[in-house]
Parts: C-alpha cells; structure tokens; sequence
C-alpha cells in the first residue's frame, strides 16, 4: 500500500470542493451577522420611532393670560370666605381675560373658537390660585394655562403645514358691510395661485392613480359583487380627478373652501381672510377676522397660506387666527411639559399626565418586593441548603420552573378570582395588583437566587460547618451574604419585568380612568389606581393625536425607570461580583 | 384599623420585651457566661420572643383576611333576620296580587309552549335533518314561545319590583323597620349586585372607599354592622394580647441552661423556609382550582356542551346565550380564537426561531468578543422592553406600514389591525427568548465534538450544522417549545395590534383575535361575575393554561435530559 | 550520524534505535505559544520522522498538547492563543497566511483525550471526512472507505453488524477506536493522538497500542502520554517537554535508558509529575 498517490489525490479532492465549502461558510455567517443586524436594527427602528413620536410631547405651548379677578364672579357671595371662593365662577373671569385680547370678537360661533383655546378644566386651578391667595380678589393677575391639545400641536407645526411670506406693494383695501376687497396693480396672489392649483393637481393626480389601482384590483377580484364594488369605487375616484383638474384649470375666480388650502393676510395688526381671488391675481375677496388698525391702501403685509384644508384639520381657521395673535403679542411661551410630571390622567389631552401611573407603580411595586423577595429567597434557601431530596422537593422544583412559563394573563385571572372574589379584596387596588405581580415575580426571584446560592463553592459551607456552625447559622452567615450580589441582581430583573407587565392587572382592573393620583401612604394601596405601563396602554386606545404623543413619552419615561433599574443591577453585578 | 394597628405595636413591644426577658434569663442562669448554655443568650431571646410574638400576629392576619367577611356574614344573617316579617308579608302579597298570579299562570304556559316546540323540532330534526324547511318553522316556533317567555318574565319582574316597593315603603321609619327593608332588600338581589350593596354598607359604616349611594335603608344597615366589628376586632385584640402574654410566660419559663433554644430557632426559621416555598405550590392550585372552578361553573351555563366550546366555530360572547342553540355553531365556539393564536404564533414563531438561532449561532460560535459585549446587550433590552411598548409599536408603525404596503401590492381591504402585524412584532419580541435559550444550549455541547469536527478538517459551519446542531437539537427543539408557549400566553401585543374580530381565517393580512385577547375583552369594563359570558374568560384562561402547561412540561423535560446527557 | 542516511524532502534525517533511518515528516523550529499573556511554549525545535511513533512525554501543563495543536493549527480555534515560528509538513509551512486549516486537517488527522464520537450512527462517524471533503464519488465507494477504515482501526468485527447503531452507545475503548477509524478514513498523512488512553481501561488501552503500533507502518503518529510505560512501549522517538521547554529529544531507547539532562532523569525515574 503506497500512501503519497493516495494523499495527493485526496488532495486535489478537497481542493476541488473547497472554494465552494468556504462560499458555504460565508453564507451561513453572513445569516448569522443578518440575525443580529435584524435585531439591532428592529431596536434602533423601535426606539427611534418612539423616541421621534415623544418629542412633541416633553414641550407645551402655556398662554399667560392677564385675567381680572372681579368679586362678583370669584365671591358669588361676597364674603370672602373659602367656601364661596370656591364657588365662584372662574372660567368666565378667564374667558373675560380671552375677550378682553379680542375685542372685536362677539359672534357665538367666534366666541367658541376663542374659549376652544383652552380646557375649561383650568378653571380649578384658577380656583387654587384664588383661595390660596384671596387678596387676589378685585385685582388682576398673570393666569398662566397649557393651550388645547389641537393649539398646541399648531402651534408646533405637527398638524398643519402653513407658509409665511412677507410682501411689499401697494394694495387698496375696500371694506363693505361684511366683506373686504383688496386690490393691487400687480399680480400680488398669483403665488398663492399657484399653490392652489399644485395642491389641486396634486389631488385629481393621486385620485387617478386610486381610481386605475382600483380598477386593476377589480380585474383580480374573485367574486362579481367583489368586482362591482372595486368598479364603481374606481369610477368615484376617476370622477373625483376630473372635477379637481377641471377645478385646477378653471377661469374666473379662484373660491377657497373647506377642501382648498386657505389663505390669510397679515396688516396694520388684523387679519383678512381671502374667501376667493381673480384668476389674474390682482384682487381678492375676503372678511376681517381681526379688524386691521389702520384704514386706507397698505403697503406691506404678510401672506399667510395655510395648505392644510382645514377639512384635513382639527383646528379652524379662526383659531389658528387667534393662537397666532396671542403667539405675535407674545403670550404664548413653549417650554418644557411639566404637566406630564405633574399631573394624573385627564380626558383633555393638554392636561393628561403620568404622576398617577407613576404612584400607582411605585406603591403596586413596593408590594411586589416585600412579598417577593423574602419569599422567593426563603424558597431559593429551603430548596438549595435544607430541602432533602425527595420527591416532594422534586415536585416543587419542577412546579417552579412550570410557574416561571405561565403566561402572564394567568396570573391575573388567579388574582381575580381568588384575591378579588373570594377574599373581596377591593378593585383596582396597587395591594392585589402587588400580590399578583409578586406571584408572578417569584419563580424569577427564586431561579435567580438559587443559581446564585449555587455558586457558593461548598468549601464555604464546610468552613462553617467545620468550626461548628449549624446548617442554619452556616447558610445565614456565611453563604447568603456571599450569594447576596446574585440575589439582587435577580430580584431587581424581576421587579423590572414586573414594573413593564402589563395584562394581569387588567383583569384585576386596574384599567379604569382614575383623575386623582393615589395617596402616597399607607392608604393608597387600597384606593384605586393604575400603572405606568396601563396607563400607556389606556392613552395608545385615545383618538387624539395628542395623546399618541404622550403614549410616546410615558413610554420614553417608562423605559428610563427600567434603565434605572438595569443599571442598578448591572452596578451591583459589577461592584460585588465575586469569582472563585 | 385604628385598635387593631395598636394591637400591633402593642405586639411587637411585647415581642422586644421577650427577646431581652429571654436573654436575661438565660445569662442569669448561666451566671453571666455564655458558656454555660446550651446556645447563644440570644437565641434564649429569640426563642421567647417568637413564642410571644408569633401566634399572636399570626391571629391577626387571619383576622385582617377573614375578619371583614366574618362580620358581614353575621350582620348580613341578621339583616335577614329582622326582614323576615316583611318578607313573608311579601310572598303572601305575591300569592294573592291576581296580576302576578296571571303572569305566573302566563309564564307556565310559555314554558309548555316552548317544550312542545322543542319537542316537535327535535323530531324534525332527526326526521329531515338541520337545514330542511320544517326544521327552520319548527325553530321558528321555538323562538318564539322563547321571546313570550322572555316577556312574561320582564313583566313578572316589573310587578314584583312594583310589589317590592310597595310593601318597603308601607314599613315604617323606625331603625329596625330602615333595616328590615335593608334586608329584604338584599335577601332580593341577585347574587351578582349583592357584592355592592355589602361594599357600599361597609363604605358607610367604616369609611372603607367611596358609597355608590347613601340612603336611609343603607344607613340603618350599617347601624347593624357596626357592633359587630367593634365585638368581633375587641375580642380578637384581646385574645391576641393574651395569647402573647401566656407565650412569653411559657417560653420564658423554659428558659433554662440546658435548653436547647437555638435548635427550637433554627426549627422555626426552616419551618418557615418551608412554608414559603409552599406558596409555589399554593400559586399552582390557586391557579388550577380558581380556574377550573370558574370554567365549570361556565360549562354548567351552556348546559355542558363541551365539545361546543371547544370545536364550535362561532365566537360572539356579547350576545346573549339562547337557551336552545343547537347544532355546531353556538355562541361560544372558541375554534375562530385557537387559529387565531395558531396563526399569529406560527408567524411569531417564523421571525423569531430562525432569527433567534443564527443569532445564538453567531454569538456563541463566530463573533469575537467585542462584538458579543455589544450584541448581548442589543438583545437583553430587547427582552426587556414591555410588551405594551411592542404593542404600541405594532399598533402604530408597523400595522399602517403593513396595510400601506399591502394596498400597493394591489390588496384592497387591507386593515390596520391584522394578524401579520402582531405576529411580526410578537416575533421580534421573543428572538432574544430563543436566542438566549439556545446559545445556553449551544454552549452546552462539549467542546471535543467540535474539536473533533475541526481535526477532521471541517469548516466552522461544518462544524455548526453536522455537528453541534445535530447535538443540541433536542435543547433547541425545548426552547422552540418554551417560546411557542410564550407566544401563545402573549397578550398585550395582540389585544393592542391583531384586533377584535373573531374572524375564522387563515389571512394573515385580516384582524383575528387570540385567547388572550378574548380573556381581556371579556373581563374588562363591566362584570356581571355570573354570566356566561364573563365566566368563559376563565374557560378560556384554563385552555390557555392547559395548552401552555404541557408545552411547558414537554419542554422543560427535553431540555433537562438534554442537560444530563452532557453533563 | 553520517552514515545509513535517507534524505528527506528537506534534506534532513532522523534516527531511531533500531538505526533505520526515516525520512522527516514533520519538522518544527522556534515554535512559540503563549495564550493571552502567558507564554506555554519556548522555541520548540524538533523533527518528527515518518511511518514510526514519536511520543511526547513531560508533567501536565508543560506544553506538549499545546505543541501537538500547533500541528494541525488546532490552536485557530482559541481566541486568544498566538503562535509563531515555524512548522513544516513535506516542507510545507504550516502558519502561512495561505494554508487552508481545511486542508491541514484533511492531511493531518487528530484522535482526543476524551473520546468524541459524533452523536450519530457508527457509519455517519466514519462517512463524516469523505463526506465533507467529497472523497467518494458513490455510495459504494463510501462503503468501502468505511469497511476499510473501520477494519484498519480494528473495530469492523465487532461493529459491521450495527453500522446504524449511535457511536455514541459504544463502550469507550470501541469509541476511542472508532474515532480513530474516523481520523483514517480521509487518509492522513500525520495522526495526532491527545492521550488517546486516558480514558480507557487497561484492555482497551492494550488494543489501541496494539493498533497505533499497526497504523505506525503507513502514518506519522505523534502521540501525547502521560505514561512513560506506554511511551516506551509504543513509540520509537520520544521527545520529553518540561515548563513550556523541549528539554530532550531522541530515540526512545536512548531517552530512557540514558537520559542527558538531569530533569529527564528525574522525571523519568518517577521524582517529579
């Protein structure tokens, strides 16, 4: 048997095969770097996306709004006592304070535009202000208040999309009984024509792109009435596309309406708002919203296009007309959303904070700990040092690990009905919603803190017992505080699974719209209340944009807490860990 | 709560006072030196004050559990006593009221009709079959005897109520006549409200929470609640003093140098070890008995039709359960809700097992150490991250971003809720439950086997996929396993993303609906604890904790003989 | 050593007792190892002959597995090891750049402390080299290769009847042989063997020596041991390693008959281990 042939032969074999092996190699790396760019890539999309969405909710637009405290409406009974100070009307001293910035504001239609700046809820705290400082009374005073949620997010430039441009000219200003025509030599409007007619266009362009997507998908449909439905829906559209390109190119005068981008002017102090304009862009028709300060031609104003047809939008125009006046007069201040912090939950966006949520975690927490961790140490110690091995350990070890992958929902439903129906604890309590958390916590807790009771090396125990300690006094001095690093960090990622958990509490509902946060004490763990996470569960089913902002941030601050959390187990992992 | 808190403080003193009682008799005894005892003086201290301290707050738990229903059950019992008269009055003012004889006559009646109607459709059935005409008219007929039945009952209520009041406000105004109509009142709640009235008695009385109304009658009840509480907590404060004081004089005297105290201590202290860790246990059948218990009184609602619930494949709780539905299709068929879970887990699962393992692959096998130290932590907080936040994120940017896409492709009723949404981000959130799951298992094939796969000259994904894999293969299959289960329990990304409609489809762009969904819709918002509907949930909750458990068992079982193999 | 030469590949001879020369197979010079900060081979220097038993012998932790690894660049697989110096088989480097470790090892065979069967059937064990580097063309090819390296380890009469069975059901004497079946199966050139009888009992450490003594007519085999007893029995070189250091290197008779350094001495007449 001669081997060098042989050798070489195998050589060239593997040889063969071997740029296709190492492309195979390659490939199945590259899948292995593919799942972790997935991962780090779904992360930064998750958290970017939610960061982004926050950000409008950390500022908040307030308006300070001189407001005159007159004794017939702040002491209905006039005689200054708290009890007819709190009975006072206050929302009609804070929309005399709105009136008195726009006098030329009667109309009721108007007057609901103006008031709609505000939540009529910041009454109260007017109220506050008052009777903690009844000297008020009679005098007028800086009343600062958080603008309404659909202002605000204007005011930020979420929700419309607006252009300013200052213009210089000469325009005659023609003002009759209801209406204000503005005239100039040159082609002021024409930019806002075209505007107009690119926004039009845009429009019948998207409508013919639907209406040929439908007709397509009707080509695919499986069923006749199936297909009649997409057909008649590709018609509509179809229709549509006409009348706006016919709209676009249209002669005669240009109508603004509720579809249409609108149009405003900025002059002498007031507000025109153009209601049509000639197609040559020379003169436009319109009304006052806010009368102008002086009479006669102008010669520079600001054009104010607003692309949003206020169909498209929450706000009207006239507000918007007003929250910029107050913004020019400089009223309004943006700043950092304290209220977010500082308040509970509310129906009215602007006001809705997470202070509730957050003592309602903090005291269902509290809970969780005290029954959590003793017991699921105790348990770690009883199984790990004195349990003896039988099939009765056996059974409560397997049933632990059995208990770790119970969903959480369960837990909830074990809650409800035991701890609420049969003990007739109260609902929505932090004390059950505790109890069923730290039921929940436990095997986590217990795992933990006998992985860590494990990695005591037996020759600590042997020490102790050696020199005469009891198993007791072996384990309480000796390996405990050694494992006590590992039991820590354990239970604090058990408390913040528990902080992030969410579905359990529902069923004990801890769900309901609570506006008063829960008492900070011993009380409060029987007063209803809810959670952070809840909470952020509760706004994310909220219509208002608004609120899908703070959802954002309660989110952003809930995850802050876990960091928190984390760090503090990372920290103590770091600082105590211990090899051998 | 005021006495029993004092009783408290008034306890722990006691329990002090042991401790150095204790202590100084046993260094008494022992003239001074520790040497001569037994154990350590302190455990001489500890040993008194757990005899002092211990059955007496022991007493006082079990009065702050039981206390409040024992008082209710004795005031209530009481209640009911003093309404006696007035409801006898009542039954004989039902017996002879002609109105409510003739609606009862009127109610037999429709019960007759709607047994004959049964009947007949019972013999249609079986003589034409469930889609014929007869069968249709007889059900027709059926139905209706039902509304007439339905109708003389809302009537009889009516009369009865109107009957009810008549006779509550014909009692007089004194204290015992407001309580009797308290409880004639209550005697006449169905069980359901009756929860409230205690609570709102117990607000008046106590001060516990808020009343939902404040009336006379509930006053006057209170008024016979109170001496209750005050006897029953006097009694348990005392005896509970009492018990703490003949303790510590028991253990105090026992004090002696021979004694073994510590041993008596260490007992106690591993007693209670023990008895924590009973508490997994008591969580497991707390978990079983509360939801079997529940499930059954369910099943006893829809007559027993098991199979129904199980195989029926129409799921509309919010309706009313009729009390002859027949055939497959009741009201609580749960098959819409078990594909549903099926189809979101399988696309979960579709993400997250092959993602999660090349992941495990990576990291245990190619990446160096400077990436693991920050891939690890990428996926830590993605395991992290609430569920409500995934929810959140599936709720708005990834169910629009899927329907948009859908409708470019030409799909036209593509919604914003759909199975593919929540079943993607379920995916995402459980990579790091496999990922982690399996590189703990790929970690724990022996390095000689991949030694031996490299000296044969194998490259490392070779190595990887003939080898390593193929060994840890059961361990994989324990942890694809222990992530199903937890797909299958996940519940606030699909109550958030996958939607409310029970649809019985396969589509993952349509809404469906889970088990975890249902359980939440079902027990959220108003509660009436027994009807069907609301019992279903805990149904619902026992499929979802059977289903799980045996995941969960078979799993854990395949990847502890995993373990022992390599061990 | 003038005479009785047989010049190898790199010009260079080796000598063993029975004075028949060899030509040389493996060849190292200045071999450094360290893992992390710490060195675990000085400048290792030695040339291994072909078809004959070199045996490396010393205390543990004195390098003579690290050394071993270097061969077939085993040491790859540990992140932190870094060696340098040079290894030549048939006068190829071992470390370059451009050396496949995928080839190397299909040249080099390589047989464990432990033995590490795959866990799958007995065949699939032995099939597990052919098949990757595609070194048969047919199923009956295999087959043979198979039957062949199955016969040549010793292990055919007792296995041919349940080829399907795991490996891993085998008693470890059976497992020890069936993983060196698998080493031979791609036809090595080199055999390293890690203490391949640490692990056994003595009968069937008997049949492997037995068997490394028949594989010694068409293999280099490079064995570890940390018994003298088999080294001497086994092996025709023997090269003893002490503290990272090959402190003497000869034909085995020689090394233990009448070693020059004093801590050969030492070590071999049991002082030290």
């Amino acid at each position: 048997m001669t081997d060098a042939p042989a050798s070489s032969a195998i050589r060239e074999a593997v040889s063969q095969r071997l740029a296709k092996r190492h492309r195979a190699e390659k490939r199945f790396r590259a899948y292995g770097v593919g799942a972790i760019a997935l991962a780090v890539i779904f992360l930064a999309i998750l958290l970017g996306s939610i960061g982004f969405q926050s950000l409008g909710a950390f500022t908040m637009n307030t308006l300070t709004l001189p407001v005159t405290i007159n004794e017939r409406q702040a002491d209905p009974r006039g005689d200054g006592t708290e009890e007819s100070l709190r009975r006072g009307n206050y929302n009609a001293i804070i929309q005399d304070g709105l009136r008195a910035q726009f006098p030329s504001v009667d109309d009721r239609a108007e007057l609901r535009d103006l008031f709609g700046l505000y939540n009529g809820v910041n009454s109260a705290s007017l109220m506050r202000k008052v009777v903690a400082n009844p000297s008020l009374v009679g005098g007028t005073t800086d009343f600062t208040l958080p603008l309404s949620d659909d202002v605000d997010l204007y005011l930020k430039g979420i929700t419309v999309s607006e252009r300013f441009a200052g213009r210089q000219g000469a325009l005659d200003v023609v003002v009759s009984d209801q209406t204000v025509r503005l005239e100039s030599a040159e082609p002021a409007f024409a930019d806002f024509l075209t505007v107009m007619r690119d926004e039009l266009i845009r429009r019948a362009d998207e409508a013919a792109a639907n209406a040929s997507r439908l007709e397509s998908a009707a080509g695919a449909a499986a069923t006749r009435d199936e297909r009649e439905a997409l057909l008649s829906q590709s018609r509509r559209q179809a229709a549509l596309s006409v009348s706006l390109r016919e709209r676009a190119e249209a002669q005669g005068d240009v109508v603004l309406g509720t579809d249409t981008p609108a149009l405003f002017l900025q002059a002498e102090g007031g507000v025109i708002q153009v209601r049509s304009v000639s197609r040559d862009g020379r003169i436009a028709v319109g009304e006052t919203l806010l009368p102008l300060q002086a009479e006669g031609p102008i010669t520079a104003w600001t054009e104010w296009a607003v692309e949003t047809p206020s169909n498209a939008r929450r706000i009207s125009d006239r507000r918007m007309v007003y929250a910029r006046a107050l913004e020019d007069r400089d009223m309004v201040r943006s700043g950092f959303n304290t209220i977010l912090f500082t308040n509970a939950d509310s129906r009215a966006p602007e006001l809705a904070g997470v202070l509730g949520a957050m003592i309602g975690s903090i005291l269902t927490m509290l809970v969780t700990m005290v029954l959590a961790v003793p017991i699921g140490v105790g348990t770690a110690i009883y199984l790990e040092e004195f349990a003896p091995k039988n099939r009765l350990t056996n059974f409560i070890e397997v049933n632990i690990n059995n208990l770790a992958a119970v969903p959480s929902i369960v837990f909830g439903l074990l809650g409800l009905a035991i701890f609420i129906n049969l003990f007739g604890l109260p609902r929505s309590a932090p004390l059950v919603g505790g109890m069923v958390l730290a039921l929940m916590t436990l095997p986590t807790v217990i795992i933990s803190s006998r992985a860590a009771l494990r990695a005591v090396p037996p020759s600590i125990r042997e020490a102790a017992l050696g020199v005469g300690a009891s198993r007791t006094q072996a384990v309480f001095h000796h390996v405990l505080p050694l494992a006590m690093p590992g039991i820590l960090t354990g239970s604090i990622i058990g408390l913040a699974q528990a902080l992030g958990e969410t579905a359990p509490l529902l069923m004990i509902g801890m769900v309901a719209f609570i506006a008063d946060p829960p008492t900070l004490g011993l009380s409060g763990f029987l007063e209803p209340s809810t959670v952070m996470p809840v909470q952020i569960y509760l706004w994310s089913g909220a219509a208002e944009r608004a609120f899908e902002m703070r959802t954002a941030a309660a989110i952003i601050t809930l995850l802050s807490l876990m960091i928190m959390f984390n760090a503090a187990a990372i920290y103590l992992r770091r600082r105590f860990e211990r090899r051998w | 709560m005021q006495l029993s808190l004092f009783t408290a403080l008034a306890l722990l003193v006691l329990t002090a006072a042991g401790f150095l009682l204790g202590r100084r008799r046993a260094l008494a005894a022992g003239q001074g030196r520790a040497a001569g005892l037994h154990s350590l003086p302190d455990y001489y201290g500890y040993y008194v004050a757990m005899w002092t301290g211990a059955p007496a707050l022991v007493l006082l738990a079990l009065y702050g559990l039981f206390g409040g229903m024992l008082v209710n059950t004795l005031a209530l019992a009481e209640l009911e006593r003093s309404a006696e008269p007035l409801g006898a009055r009542y039954e004989s003012v039902l017996e002879i009221d002609p109105a409510h004889a003739g609606l009862r006559a009127e109610r037999d009646q429709a019960e007759a009709g709607r047994l004959a109607a049964r009947e007949y459709a019972d013999a249609m059935f079986t003589q034409h079959g469930a889609e014929s005409p007869q069968m249709a008219e007889a059900m027709t007929d059926v139905d209706g005897w039902i509304a007439e039945g339905e109708r003389v009952e809302a009537e009889l209520e009516t009369r009865e109520s109107q009957l009810l009041s008549q006779i509550l406000g014909a009692a007089p105004d004194s204290p015992q006549g407001l309580a009797a109509r308290a409880g004639l009142e209550y005697a006449q709640l169905p069980i359901e409200r009756r929860q409230l009235f205690i609570s709102d008695i117990r607000a008046l009385a106590f001060g516990e929470g808020m009343a939902s109304r404040d009336t006379a009658e509930l006053r006057a009840a209170a008024a016979v609640f109170q001496p209750y509480e005050t006897t029953i907590k006097w009694t348990v404060c005392l005896l509970a003093f009492s018990i703490a004081v003949i303790g510590l004089a028991r253990a105090w005297r026992r004090v002696a140098p021979g004694f073994r105290a510590r041993n008596r201590v260490e007992g106690a202290i591993s007693f209670l070890l023990m008895l924590s860790s009973a508490i997994a246990i008591l969580t497991t059948l707390g978990i079983v008995m509360s939801l079997l218990f529940e499930a059954i009184r369910f099943f006893a609602a829809i007559d027993w039709r098991v199979h129904e619930f199980l195989f029926g494949t129409q799921w509309s709780p919010q309706i009313a359960i009729r009390a002859d539905q027949i055939g497959q299709s009741g009201a609580f068929g749960a098959v819409p809700l078990f594909v549903g879970t099926g189809l979101i887990t399988l696309i979960a699962m579709a993400v997250a097992v092959p993602v999660g393992l090349f992941a495990a692959i990576y990291l245990s096998e190619y990446a160096s150490p400077g990436v693991r130290a920050w891939a690890k932590p990428v996926l830590e907080i993605l395991a992290g991250i609430p569920t409500v936040v995934y929810g959140f994120f599936a709720l708005l940017t990834v169910g629009p971003f899927l329907r948009d896409f859908a409708m470019l492709l030409g799909y036209e009723d593509a919604v914003t809720q759909s199975a593919l949404s929540a079943g993607l981000v379920m995916g995402v959130m459980i990579i790091p439950f496999v990922s982690s799951l399996s590189d703990d298992v790929i970690n724990a094939v022996p390095q000689t086997l991949r030694d031996g796969a490299y000296a044969m000259g194998a490259t490392k994904s070779e190595a990887v996929r003939q080898v390593v894999l193929p060994a840890a293969l059961p361990g994989i299959v324990g942890a694809v396993l222990l992530a199903v289960s937890r797909a299958v329990g996940e519940t606030m990304i699909v109550v958030m993303a996958a939607g409310q409609a029970a649809n019985l489809t396969a589509n993952p762009l349509e809404s469906v609906t889970t088990i975890t969904v249902q359980i939440v819709t079902l027990l959220t918002g108003d509660q009436e604890f027994n009807s069907a509907k609301t019992l279903s949930a805990f149904a619902l909750g026992l499929v979802l904790f059977v289903m799980t458990l045996m995941l969960n068992i078979v799993a854990l079982r395949v990847v502890q003989k995993y373990r022992e193999k390599y061990d | 050593m003038a005479d009785d030469t047989n010049t190898s590949a790199n010009g260079r001879t080796v000598y063993h007792a029975n004075r028949h020369a060899h030509p040389v197979k493996v060849a190292a010079a200045g071999v450094d190892v360290s893992y992390g900060d710490k060195q675990a081979l000085h400048g290792v220097t030695l040339d291994i002959p072909d078809r004959a038993v070199t045996a490396f012998i010393g205390p543990s932790g004195c390098g003579k597995s690290t050394f071993l690894r270097c061969i077939n660049r085993m040491n790859d697989t540990i992140e932190t090891a870094r060696v340098s110096g040079s290894i030549t088989i048939d006068g190829e480097e071992v470390n370059d750049r451009g050396v496949d470790p995928v080839i190397l090892r299909a040249r080099v065979g390589m047989v464990f402390q432990k033995p590490n069967p795959f866990p799958k059937s007995i065949y699939d064990n032995v099939a597990y080299g052919p098949r990757i580097h595609g070194l048969s063309n047919s199923r009956d090819e295999l087959d043979s290769i198979v039957e062949n390296s199955l016969k040549k380890a010793g292990l055919w009469a007792e296995v041919s009847d349940r080829l399907h069975t795991p490996g891993t059901a085998l008693s470890g004497g059976q497992q020890q042989r069936l993983v060196i079946a698998r080493a031979i199966a791609v036809n090595p050139e080199v055999i390293l063997m890690d203490e391949p009888c640490s692990a056994l009992d003595p009968i069937a450490t008997a049949k492997i020596e037995e068997l490394i003594d028949e594989l010694r007519e068409n293999y280099c085999l490079i064995i570890v041991t940390h018994s003298m007893a088999q080294a001497a029995r086994v092996s025709q070189m023997t090269a003893f390693f002490h503290l990272g250091h090959l402190v003497e290197y000869g034909p085995t008779e020689e090394i233990f008959t009448n070693p020059t350094d004093r801590r050969t001495q030492d070590y071999i007449t049991g002082r030290f281990g």
